[in-house]
């Protein structure tokens, strides 16, 4: 189950795979958003939401174990977020609000650096999987500079499902995403929370929401709530 | 989609070692490069012949400096500082300026490309690293060796390929082991504690320097140091040895670092070699300038009662809160008296106005932090009910204030040994006003226009005009103390001398402000 609080704080799962506690998230001591407790467990998704600065991208780095949080803890599998153990890597499958690129190598051979990275059984069909899925086509032997923004954006979404994930963490993964494509997505993260990955995502879209989350983490300054997609969704609308 | 339906497995024991990453990387990457092995060898040999030229073009200029400028013979700021005074403040001011940057860029850091694409592998951090530090390692010594080649060949009485080896030798270990300092504490997460720590020990330098110049000048034989520092070369050896023992320890300690950090320190150097590359040096500044505190206390701003004010406020507010620019004006008070201190430089006039304007330029660079804030941000400007001549004086108050202080200390310091303290800090005094149209002018220097012509290089294409525009700022100041040039080749400021400087201090920021206030004022 997904579930979260505000400072006061609702007891989490213990089953639950990834696992913040009173969790303070900002930049040089001063926070961006009031604490967050959450709880998430596999087969399970969230989706974080807020107005733009709310801290939804800082609570996502936090939760990657890409930013130290100010106070609080995040803890992964039961041990602390720790990046830096190969373990974390193999487990959890960010995109975030990166568009970089090596510029001298192919779409294919970043999704094969990732896949064969992470010792993928058979890496070129795990790729060319995800170029259909993606409907990168033959654009996907292309360098990056030669792709549009929003195929780059489908490129490096496409990274995060190359390899095998227990949990699965975007940043407002339908940004510069055309709505079918949006779509799409939508059902491929369903599809893969229904495989028993966790799926924690931040989003500004309704749709998005509905059709993925099961609960919804509202983000601003003064609290962190948990609220079911429905209202999460009507909360998007409201912004 | 159907991409869902594929079950993905993944066995780790067939995942990537950090150095099959990189390998995998550069294969794909040269695979598409044109670029043959025969061409790359040429690239590095010209690269050396170019290397090799400016040291020797250094090496024969500085030769050249020692032997044939006039007044070789006396010191003209007073007995200089012993040889081990002098050499032990260069070395540790360069080696804290070593250490201030490898700290502000990492040493080790990741591109954008690589935050996102490799660090995310389960591939360990040292294979992925290795190979970052040894190519930092080797450029760092190449650059400590490269500088001192010149200065260790010109400024030796009898060079022989022995002493010179010694002479480098004694450049190269002391950086290697601060490079492997700074490396080992990002391996221990503590990176960034060092930057702020050498800058304090570059300033706690040129305050010990003016001591001693002060306490020497003042009353002459008081202190007994050491004539010469010659340390044994068991010591460079153990240098040496130490600096491989804590590169083998940052080595072990790679995997330790964070994907934070990586990235953080990455972002600082994309945008300080994008200045670089852009030619602008006032966002390097920015880059290596460090995370910006938040201010303990907030102003209430009770004296302010004209919009003027209000701006010179701000002004003085900005600066007061950033450390750096207080330690940049002490150093800039500190480079000309040691210049002229330095047995081999100070008894060449020369060289010793050019360390003056070297030191004035930096703490016109400091004082102009507002001024450059307030040109990345033009709303800033707008934000008082001033015209743009008047935002051009307001903003020129504080400069000037400062640099009559730091113009004025430097010419009563050189003066205490030089004999006519008065007149010294007068003249130096004198040529504040155009220094301060100097910050102003360098702050709100216009944007290169790479749109526009360019002009093909060695390094690569350059907008035309590209050192007017980089110059803009230094002009003034350098040309506005010319007639202390005269005074230093005179041996002593005259009244005439004196007036002329203030005068033509003057004249020339009256032009230069009154030249940036019709260009703001245009729309831009």
């Amino acid at each position: 189950m997904a579930d979260g609080a505000d400072a006061d704080g609702a007891e989490a799962d213990g089953a639950d795979l990834l696992r913040a506690d009173r969790l303070l998230v900002g930049y040089g001591g001063t926070s961006v958003c009031a604490p967050v407790t959450l709880g998430l467990a596999p087969g399970r998704s969230l989706a974080v939401v807020g107005t733009n600065g709310a801290g939804k991208s800082t609570l996502l780095l936090t939760l990657a174990g890409l930013l130290p949080p100010i106070a609080g803890s995040v803890d992964f599998d039961g041990e602390p977020v720790d990046e830096r153990r190969a373990g974390f890597r193999r487990a959890v499958a960010t995109v975030l609000d990166d568009d970089a690129f090596f510029a001298a190598l192919t779409g294919r051979e970043h999704l094969l650096l990732t896949a064969r990275g992470h010792g993928v059984t058979g890496a070129d069909d795990a790729v060319a999987a995800e170029v259909e899925a993606f409907g990168l086509g033959e654009r996907i032997d292309a360098v990056p500079s030669r792709l549009s923004s929003g195929q780059r954006r489908r490129l490096a979404l496409a990274s995060a499902f190359v390899r095998p994930a227990r949990l699965i963490l975007l940043d407002e993964p339908e940004r510069r995403l055309d709505p079918g494509m949006r779509a799409r997505l939508a059902r491929r993260l369903a599809a893969q929370r229904d495989t028993g990955t966790a799926v924690l995502f931040a989003s500004h879209d309704a749709d998005l929401v509905q059709a993925v989350a099961d609960d919804v983490l509202t983000v601003d300054e003064h609290a962190c709530t948990l609220v079911d997609a429905a209202r999460g969704a009507a909360y998007l609308g409201g912004l | 989609m159907n991409g869902s339906s594929v079950r993905l497995t993944a066995d780790p024991a067939e995942e990537l070692a950090g150095r099959d990453v990189r390998r995998l990387t550069r294969g794909a990457a040269a695979a598409r490069a044109e670029l043959t092995i025969l061409g790359r060898a040429g690239d590095v040999f010209g690269h050396l012949v170019t290397g090799a030229t400016v040291i020797a073009l250094l090496g024969g200029s500085l030769q050249s400096f020692r032997t044939r400028m006039p007044g070789t013979t006396r010191p003209l700021i007073g007995p200089p500082l012993p040889g081990a005074v002098t050499v032990l403040a260069v070395s540790v001011m360069a080696l804290a300026g070593v250490v201030f940057v490898l700290d502000r860029l990492g040493p080790l850091n990741a591109t954008p490309a690589a935050a996102a694409w490799w660090l995310p592998l389960p591939a360990g951090r040292r294979g992925l690293l290795l190979g970052q530090l040894a190519r930092t390692t080797g450029v760092v010594l190449a650059v400590a060796i490269g500088v001192a080649v010149a200065p260790v060949v010109a400024l030796t009485s009898h060079p022989t390929p022995a002493t010179a080896l010694i002479g480098l030798g004694w450049a190269a270990a002391p950086t290697a082991v601060v490079l492997a300092v700074t490396a080992v504490l990002q391996t221990r997460d503590r990176s960034g504690l060092l930057a702020p720590v050498a800058g304090a020990i570059a300033v706690l330098t040129a305050l010990v320097v003016l001591t001693l110049a002060a306490t020497t000048a003042i009353v002459p034989g008081a202190l007994r140091l050491p004539a010469t520092l010659a340390p044994p070369t068991w010591v460079e050896a153990a240098l040496g040895a130490l600096a491989v023992l804590l590169l083998a320890v940052a080595a072990r300690g790679l995997d330790r670092i964070s994907a934070a950090q990586l990235r953080g320190r990455g972002a600082v150097a994309g945008y300080a070699a994008a200045s670089v590359l852009s030619l602008d040096t006032r966002d390097l500044g920015r880059a290596l300038s460090g995370p910006s505190r938040r201010p303990r206390h907030s102003r209430r701003f009770a004296f302010v009662t004209r919009a003027w004010i209000a701006g010179c406020a701000a002004d003085v507010a900005v600066l007061a809160r950033d450390r750096l620019r207080w330690g940049q004006l002490v150093l800039a008070v500190g480079i000309p008296e040691l210049v002229a201190h330095i047995r081999a430089t100070g008894s060449v006039p020369l060289a010793i106005w050019a360390a003056c304007a070297a030191g004035w330029l930096l703490a016109a660079v400091a004082v102009a932090a507002p001024a450059r804030a307030a040109n990345a941000t033009p709303a800033i400007d707008r934000l008082l009910p001033l015209s743009t001549s008047e935002v051009v004086r307001t903003r020129f108050v504080v400069p000037l204030v400062v640099l009559a202080v730091v113009c004025g200390l430097t010419g009563l310091l050189l003066g205490l040994g030089a004999g006519g303290a008065g007149e010294w800090s007068v003249i130096a005094l004198a040529g504040a006003p155009s220094w301060a149209a100097a910050a102003l002018r360098g702050a709100y220097r216009p944007d290169l226009d790479w749109s526009g012509e360019l002009l093909a290089t060695p390094f690569g294409p350059v907008p035309v005009g590209v050192v007017a525009t980089m110059l803009q700022g230094i002009d003034v100041g350098v040309v506005g103390s010319l007639p202390l040039l005269l005074a230093f080749l005179h041996g002593g400021p005259t009244p005439a001398l004196i007036a002329g400087q203030l005068a033509w201090s003057v004249g020339l920021s009256a032009i230069a402000l009154s030249g940036l206030a019709r260009r703001l004022g245009r729309p831009r």
